[in-house]
């Protein structure tokens, strides 16, 4: 069992600092990208300036589990399919149509993907391993998988978590990455996890990725003889909006897109919608089914107590 | 549980495939020249001279994608020539790249820049998994696809991964390394960081000005002991040991002790279960930025003490390959250990002041080199380091 410390989310939900973000999930709001905390609080003034909102939010959620849980991560792991958007559209403005010989870097330094988990180490003086990975809709899950591996290896408390950022562009090209039609949004979630419970409630039993998903209920069905569960135990099925035959999965369910928008890494947020349902409600299971990208199915199975 | 080595493919600018390869290697010939496209015409660059069209045609790709993945392909599938995909081994493809499909997207944006023919169908490929999909693809691997991107670290994160997933038992086989292309995106980069060397790149030197960019890709396949049993491979050496640490000193820059890297090597060790003096040549990560030598020199200091074993960069034989250069560079170990092989250290004429250390200056043969320490260090001060290892 690896178990969930806390979790920060920032999202189009009013998430941050929320004790039962399930209980309060309303519609998507198309006029606001995100519910963002006050940012001064965490990242000081002048870096805040130069900081893209997907860092901004990284390094918040970061921070806010670091001040949480009261400790130093031995690890920190770092999803996102798309990184940061907003610094790589700024510098490939910049470099094709300035004709100067110099041209200012910040954008392009803050342009890789793994400068959210660079700055993570910046802000909290953080010298421990420290990985981004990318794996499109499931860069959440491989991360998961990951931080798994730090706590099978004996680290103790372990940082993962997943962001993306949304930019105005984005809607030019959005069909050529994710066919699917819900808004765009931006996000981020981070988790504080280890494998000692202590006052924790809520775990995440297991995490299975699927690179030539064929059939979602044939496969969840598989996922779940494998970890000894029946389908009739699992309390909640979050789903990316896959139809499921109702009769075979009477369970209780939501589609999670229509609370978090369009992005790559929204199973992350699913991930915490699902512990606060756990955590707050009499069940014991709960399983978050990632098919945002047909063929590439992520299945994440959390567990109370 | 040992992770053995059972196959190897690279592309650099100084050749494709291991023959190429040794030969320019021992005659001490750099693939780093004046570039030759519109995007590198300015600069010295490590650029493969074959366009895609032409990589797709001698290397029999069946699958589309950017420079990156193609470049990938090529490299990934020499590493897993001859394995075949199994049932019972289940196999995955671990890949670091740091521009993914960056060689299309930027030329596409420019379009919509201009106001002319923007198609934004082309940014399919933009995503730096897709870029491993499509190489997966080509290789026929779906059992565990995943994309590491930590700059020029990534490809030798990619390796620690794998090892990782193997020794827990997620995986059986996999194909790690990295991938990258030269971009106007990365040339107009590092241009704006003001590290380019207008001329060849001399790490370790005094003088140093800075990198110069190349291109390419390098993997290796890792195999478990019961992998091995079902494919009867040949094991061609071990990983024994990785490591990945932050630095936690600046975004793009090293600590002047150079921390991070210090923790990274001597972790590495520990995971291996070795001592500094088992260490018989150091691929050293150097780029030749003034920042990065003098920083990983002094980490090559505490962490050998007085017994420095040889060590050199051969980023001034293949350039900077960002990500691709810990896939390229493990490929290099592998050589060093089966051939005795150390590689001289390029455009080397005066040790760095405050370190006073001398690089492996010519190319040896016949020596007995057992372990191998290879450094890979990327922005967001993300150190790595892997060793491989002789098999016994």
């Amino acid at each position: 069992m690896y178990y969930i410390h806390t979790i920060s989310s920032i999202s189009n939900q009013d998430s941050f600092r929320n004790e039962n973000v399930y209980a309060s999930l309303r519609e998507f709001d198309a006029e606001n990208d995100v519910v963002a905390p006050d940012y001064k609080e965490f990242i000081p003034r002048n870096s805040l300036r130069r900081l893209s909102p997907i860092l901004r939010m990284g390094l918040t959620c970061a921070m806010e589990c670091k001040n949480v849980i009261g400790k130093d991560f031995d690890s920190i792991v770092v999803g996102t399919a798309l990184g940061c958007l907003k610094d790589t559209e700024k510098f490939l403005n910049t470099f094709i149509t300035s004709t100067s010989d110099f041209l200012s870097p910040t954008a392009f330094i803050q342009s890789t993907h793994n400068t959210i988990g660079g700055q993570i180490s910046l802000g909290l003086n953080n010298h421990a391993y420290n990985m981004t990975h990318t794996q499109n809709n499931l860069s959440f899950e491989v991360s998961l998988i990951d931080a798994i591996l730090c706590i099978n290896d004996g680290k103790k408390n372990v940082l993962v978590g997943a962001a993306e950022e949304k930019i105005d562009f984005l809607e030019l090209v959005q069909p050529n990455l994710i066919s699917a039609d819900y808004p765009l949004a931006s996000g981020a979630s981070f988790f504080a996890i280890s494998g000692e419970q202590q006052n924790s409630k809520v775990a995440i039993q297991a995490v299975d990725t699927n690179f030539r998903s064929k059939n979602v209920e044939k496969e969840i069905l598989a996922f779940l003889t494998k970890e000894k569960i029946d389908l009739k135990e699992i309390d909640l099925l979050l789903t990316s909006g896959t139809e499921l035959n109702s009769t075979t999965f009477s369970n209780k369910n939501i589609n999670y897109m229509n609370f978090t928008g369009l992005h790559f890494s929204t199973s992350a947020f699913a991930t915490h919608i699902a512990h606060d349902f756990l955590n707050n409600n009499d069940a014991k299971f709960a399983l978050v089914v990632n098919d945002l990208c047909k063929g590439n199915l992520g299945l994440t199975l959390l567990k109370k107590g | 549980m040992k992770i053995y080595i059972t196959g190897y493919g690279l592309i650099s600018a100084i050749g494709v495939g291991e023959k190429e390869t040794l030969d320019a290697l021992k005659n001490e010939r750099s693939g780093i020249a004046t570039g030759k496209k519109e995007e590198t015409k300015a600069y010295k660059v490590g650029e493969i001279a074959l366009s895609n069209e032409e990589l797709k045609t001698k290397y029999k790709l069946r699958t589309d994608g950017s420079r990156t993945a193609l470049l990938g392909m090529v490299a990934a599938k020499q590493a897993f020539e001859g394995h075949l995909i199994s049932d019972e081994i289940k196999t995955g493809l671990i890949s670091g790249t740091s521009v993914g499909g960056m060689d299309i997207s930027e030329q596409e944006y420019r379009n919509y820049l201009n106001n002319e023919n923007h198609n934004p169908e082309n940014y399919k490929h933009h995503s730096s998994g897709v870029s491993s999909d499509q190489i997966a693809e080509e290789l026929g691997i779906n059992d565990f696809i995943n994309t590491i991107s930590t700059a020029c670290s990534s490809a030798a994160n990619a390796l620690m991964m794998g090892a990782r997933m193997i020794r827990s038992g997620m995986l059986d086989r996999v194909v790690v390394g990295g991938t990258d292309s030269l971009t106007s995106f990365t040339i107009s980069g590092f241009k704006s960081l003001m590290i380019f060397d207008a001329d060849w790149c001399k790490p370790f030197d005094n003088s140093r000005k800075g990198l110069n960019l190349g291109e390419g890709a390098g993997y290796i396949v890792l195999e478990s002991e019961k992998s091995l049993a079902i494919t009867k491979k040949q094991p061609v050496a071990q990983l024994t040991g990785w490591s990945n640490a932050s630095d936690a000193f600046h975004q793009t820059a090293s600590s002047p002790d150079g921390q991070g890297a210090q923790l990274s090597m001597l972790e590495a060790l520990k995971v291996a279960g070795l001592k500094p003096t088992d260490i018989d040549y150091i691929n050293a990560h150097g780029t030749a930025t003034p920042n990065n030598d003098l920083s990983e020199s002094q980490a090559i200091k505490s962490v050998f003490k007085e017994v420095i074993p040889p060590f050199s960069s051969t980023k001034a034989f293949t350039g900077h390959t960002l990500a691709a250069s810990g896939g390229i560079e493990a490929v290099f170990a592998i050589l060093a250990i089966n051939n005795g092989l150390l590689y001289p250290n390029l455009n080397f004429s005066e040790v760095i002041e405050e370190t006073q250390l001398t690089p492996q200056l010519s190319f040896e043969e016949g020596k007995t080199v057992k372990h191998v320490l290879s450094n890979s260090f990327g922005f967001g001060g993300n150190n790595s380091t892997v060793i491989l290892s002789r098999v016994d």
